[in-house]
């Protein structure tokens, strides 16, 4: 009946529609899992040694599974377009698989951000900025790291100058309290990269160091990585999620 | 050595100059501007004193940084530089020591403005074991607490003196072993996430159960509602007339 082929072509046309739909959200979820395993914020090397093991391990599942819906939404349409049952099949069980492993990206993501509390880095910092016998190689790039991110943030500490008073730190092994109240980053650099003003800098006049923590440039990095994998992913999944039931619902109706 | 007090010794100096003056001022650390060096592990920030010692246009103006509980058996006539408040014996044998010495002319009277002026109390690292600095200006060993206070001397005796200020305490630090990093529990997103994928994906899984447990049983009821497009298969029976009873084409 001409209602009844409607209906087919409607249904049809909605799973095609949701295919192509993730199709692109699987391009993009791989885009933009590249973007984020390149590094571009600079932090890795503090991210690295948190205690939940490596953040890029979602972010790298992320690349792999975006490539994967994109594979499988157009096998998807395909066999929708043929009404297959066998593709249709091969599409539902390779998407629950594709399913559960963005899945797990998604809550490892989460997860992780979550875990990246500011006395986390707090602690390595104390524990490892300008360590003078650095164990390993990690040691030196926190340095790298944290000096870099006090030079481009104007800020200074986790929480701010106060922290490199309040606990004693590999820091103030070898670097007097007098000397260095706080680390020579902290102060207001001019073009050559000296304080302006060094006595300003110790004694801590407005102005001429930098009042602020760093947390809030970390968090605000490290949020926007979480916030593109899990969320996003998140995204993506619900809409699969109908889709694929729509598919079964599809495959179920289809004769044989 | 000249008594501390109204003495019996005969000297030259007139009785009323053997006690220095007492000035109601009292040394204080830094309000303005607000400082975040006000105080750390071993140095702190003082006002310098200007217009205190109007009076003593000659005198040389010293600081004396002393113990809590020693400014009571501190004698003002104890001479700067010697072994008895040297620097580098504080806090022990030394429980006082003189430094920051300068003259009149570098506390201008009214203090001029937009200058930041203060005395930083334990800046100077280089002659903190130089022995023969005893007047060195060097970081403090411990958190305290100290009491100052200004003394100005002419030559060699004590002309005027301020009060000692309050108590002054300097920070301490912590180790950061101390730091707790376990995690303050899990967000709501977290949970979120986690509890609604769950569901999803299990009601994905019991779909493709349903799906392949009723694989060639019509479960959705009565004949198939799809057809393949290039199937020529006449599973229904399309008439011309549609309207027809279908008990009359049986």
């Amino acid at each position: 009946m001409a209602k009844s082929d409607d209906c087919v072509h409607i249904l049809q046309g909605l799973l095609v529609f949701g295919n192509v739909v993730i199709g692109m959200c699987g391009i993009a979820l791989t885009a933009e899992c590249i973007y984020f395993v390149s590094n571009p914020h600079g932090l890795y090397p503090l991210l690295k040694e948190t205690e939940n093991g490596d953040i890029n391990a979602a972010a790298w599942i992320g690349i792999f599974v975006g490539l994967a819906l994109f594979a499988l939404s157009i096998l998807g349409i395909i066999g929708v377009i043929k009404a297959s049952r066998t593709l249709l099949l091969v599409y539902i069980i390779l998407m629950l698989i594709t399913f559960a492993f963005e899945m797990a990206s998604c809550i490892t993501a989460a997860t992780h951000q979550d875990s990246l509390t500011p006395e986390l880095f707090l602690k390595q910092m104390l524990e490892r900025y300008q360590k003078s016998e650095p164990a390993s190689n990690s040691d030196n790039d926190i340095t790298k790291t944290w000096d870099e991110l006090m030079l481009q943030n104007h800020c200074c500490g986790v929480l701010g100058p106060s922290d490199w008073q309040e606990y004693t730190s590999a820091f103030r092994l070898t670097h007097s309290d007098a000397d260095y109240p706080w680390p020579r980053m902290c102060c207001v650099l001019d073009a050559k990269g000296l304080p302006v003003n060094l006595d300003g800098c110790k004694l801590g006049v407005p102005g001429y160091y930098n009042s602020n923590g760093c947390y809030n440039a970390i968090s605000g990095r490290v949020n926007t990585h979480s916030w593109g994998v899990a969320w996003f992913g998140f995204a993506i999944l619900c809409w699969t999620f109908c889709v694929l039931l729509g598919t079964m619902f599809y495959w179920s109706g289809i004769e044989y | 050595f000249r008594g501390c007090s109204g003495g019996s010794t005969p000297s030259t100096a007139l009785p009323w100059l053997l006690t220095a003056a007492h000035l109601k001022f009292s040394p204080v650390l830094t309000q303005d501007p607000p400082l975040e060096g006000l105080t750390t592990a071993s140095t702190f920030v003082l006002d310098q004193p200007h217009c205190i010692f109007q009076d003593y246009g000659n005198a040389d103006i010293w600081l004396v940084v002393a113990l809590s509980q020693a400014t009571s058996t501190f004698n003002n006539s104890a001479g700067p530089g010697t072994p008895e408040t040297a620097f580098q014996s504080f806090p022990d044998p030394v429980r006082a020591y003189m430094t920051l010495n300068t003259t009149l002319g570098n506390y201008p009277c009214p203090k001029p403005d937009g200058d930041i002026t203060v005395l930083r109390v334990g800046s100077e690292t280089s002659c903190a074991r130089d022995v023969t600095r005893p007047t060195c200006n060097g970081p403090l060993p411990g958190p305290g607490p100290y009491r100052v206070k200004f003394l100005a001397l002419e030559g060699s005796v004590p002309v005027a003196e301020t009060a000692w200020s309050v108590p002054i305490m300097l920070r301490t630090a912590k180790s950061p072993s101390s730091i707790s990093t376990t995690g303050s529990g899990h967000n709501a997103g977290m949970i979120a996430i986690t509890t609604i994928l769950s569901i999803l994906f299990a009601i994905l899984l019991a779909g493709l159960v349903a799906m392949l447990v009723f694989w060639g049983s019509d479960f959705c009821g009565g004949s198939s509602t799809f057809s393949k497009p290039e199937s020529v298969t006449v599973r229904r029976y399309n008439t011309h007339h549609v309207y027809d009873q279908p008990a009359a084409r049986l």
